[in-house]
């Protein structure tokens, strides 16, 4: 009898130890979380003949965590996420298994909010020395170059592999595009389509959707400045400005909470940086 | 010896260690919900797993089947009854239970294939991939994961038959495992120049492991069914010679170890 009561009141102290103790393995930082990984080279001979399914282990770590987090940051909470280790993660995870898409995929959905193009764009370059058949990589490879970097001699290549790959002429137009340093806007807007369409991860597609949707509104207003620009010869000085001459209707709305203006160069600007308040940004 | 074959391989059906696995292999049901999780790549990523199980399963078997079921012979003295009031020779009866384990890992693996070509059918329907899948590829490297076993159940039964315990055939069959699967790495590494900085001693002894120890790397098809990527037939037709007489040497060790040892 004893012993039976023993056995339930231990198992009433576990009933209890089971709420803060969920809460505190859900409450612990990422990198904790996905723990500090060794070096590619040590976990590959370890990992033996199960270095794919680490690899997938790994993606699935870093996507439980972004998932978790976008949840959280459109329910109000402000978490800037820990790039830095995702980033590390994925790495690790590419030297696993080279050939998974995932991986790529997913550090170019981070671009935007990284300061880290240029490692992004190596681990790119990396996966297309395996995916030979991808144009995805190439495609990215190229945006990245372009549009992040400016470097538009490393993007016209990337394009032009991307375009012989596909057999998609999209890519051929980028590539002449930024031949002529023109239209930031409309490539970024052409590269969001094709992300969102090919998207199926729903915090990754939200975080492009919310993207695209502020660059419309960037487009929109670098529309009406230039039909400003025809009709008075003069930049305008301000988002107002265009409102009042009635080329810019209805006003402009930046869904990142933050307010257009313009730079005395006629360049759009908003004060949220195309960010959450906490995230980095280019 | 035949008898003694089918007399293994019903002795291994009956096994608890086997009822065991077969549970674990309820997994596979979970396979292609677990595959949605992919953003780009559904149908690969059950294949990784499908491929990753069946290869742990048969791990689980090669290890606690080659490594218990001499020992367990010895130890109940049923070794010492057979052998003394049969004809069979000692090598016939450790080729005997190692054909016996064998061909049940052979077997186990042709059912984990159906069950895994089920799980990746399953996942393909819901998420079509975006290049055609090879399903002769994803069955070659199957193949190929069960004679990497196979190999390695020969590893188990070399350890028994010198082996009064079975810490020695079930850790050193992980350890050989473990170690085969990594000197390629090492190797790879020796060619890299961090590796030509190692001192000449260093490079000798991963050398010596990397030409002794069997190199299970070579058996591993993942890549090529998971992505699709063309298999090379002279390397394949390489790799079976090599499991054919590591095998081989191992058993002939194996039978002749046993052969000089005190049955009590």
């Amino acid at each position: 009898m004893k012993s039976v009561a023993l056995l339930a009141a231990l198992v009433v102290v576990y009933a209890a130890l089971l709420l803060p103790f969920t809460r505190h393995l859900r409450q612990r930082p990422f990198l904790e979380k996905v723990g500090y990984l060794p070096q590619p080279f040590i976990l590959q001979t370890l990992a033996a003949d199960q270095r794919y399914a680490m690899a997938a282990g790994l993606i699935f770590n870093v996507l439980a965590y972004y998932g978790t987090l976008v949840e959280k940051n459109l329910f109000g909470a402000d978490i800037p996420p820990d790039h830095s280790t995702m980033q590390t993660t994925l790495i690790t995870a590419s030297r696993l298994d080279p050939y998974n898409m995932d991986i790529y995929y997913f550090a170019q959905s981070m671009a935007w909010n990284s300061n880290k193009i240029r490692e992004i764009t190596e681990l790119l370059e990396y996966g297309m020395r395996y995916r030979d058949w991808d144009f995805y990589l190439p495609f990215f490879a190229g945006f990245n170059s372009a549009y992040f970097l400016k470097d538009y001699a490393a993007a016209a290549p990337h394009f032009a592999t991307a375009a012989r790959l596909s057999g998609s002429d999209l890519f051929t137009r980028l590539a002449s595009r930024y031949m002529y340093e023109a239209g930031q806007t409309g490539l970024a807007i052409d590269y969001l389509t094709a992300m969102i369409q090919s998207s199926k991860n729903e915090a990754i597609k939200k975080t492009f959707q919310t993207r695209y949707a502020a660059l419309l509104e960037v487009r929109r207003i670098e529309q009406a400045r230039d039909v400003f620009r025809q009709k008075t010869g003069r930049l305008p000085k301000s988002i107002v400005e265009l409102q009042d001459a009635g080329v810019l209707a209805p006003p402009p709305g930046d869904p990142y909470g933050g307010e257009f203006y313009l730079e005395p160069d006629g360049t759009v600007r908003t004060t949220s940086k195309f960010a959450n308040p906490s995230q980095d940004n280019q | 010896m035949i008898k003694i074959v089918g007399i293994t391989f019903q002795g291994v059906l009956r096994d608890k260690v086997f009822h065991g696995i077969l549970l674990v292999a309820g997994l596979f049901l979970f396979i292609p919900s677990a595959s949605a999780f992919s953003m780009r790549q559904v149908p690969q990523l059950a294949i990784t797993l499908s491929l990753s199980l069946t290869s742990f399963l048969l791990l689980l078997l090669a290890v606690f089947l080659g490594g218990t079921s001499l020992w367990k012979d010895v130890e109940r003295r049923y070794t010492h009854s057979v052998l003394g009031g049969t004809p069979i020779s000692r090598a016939s009866y450790v080729l005997g239970k190692y054909s016996g384990v064998s061909l049940f890992v052979m077997a186990t693996a042709f059912l984990l294939g159906v069950l895994s070509l089920a799980a990746i059918w399953f996942a393909a329907m819901a998420y079509p991939p975006d290049r055609p899948l090879l399903w002769l590829n994803i069955l070659i490297a199957v193949f190929f994961d069960a004679l990497k076993y196979v190999l390695l159940v020969a590893v188990a039964f070399l350890l028994s038959t010198v082996s009064t315990s079975f810490f020695l055939p079930i850790f050193g069959t992980i350890a050989t495992f473990l170690a085969g699967s990594a000197t390629q790495n090492v190797y790879d590494y020796l060619q890299t120049p961090q590796g030509e900085q190692l001192s000449a001693g260093v490079k000798a002894a991963a050398l010596f492991f990397y030409y002794m120890l069997p190199n299970f790397s070579a058996f591993d098809l993942k890549a090529n069914a998971i992505y699709s990527l063309p298999l090379d037939p002279g390397g394949l037709l390489l790799t079976f010679a090599y499991a054919a007489v590591y095998i081989a040497i191992l058993l002939s060790s194996a039978s002749l170890l046993f052969t000089r040892r005190e049955l009590q």
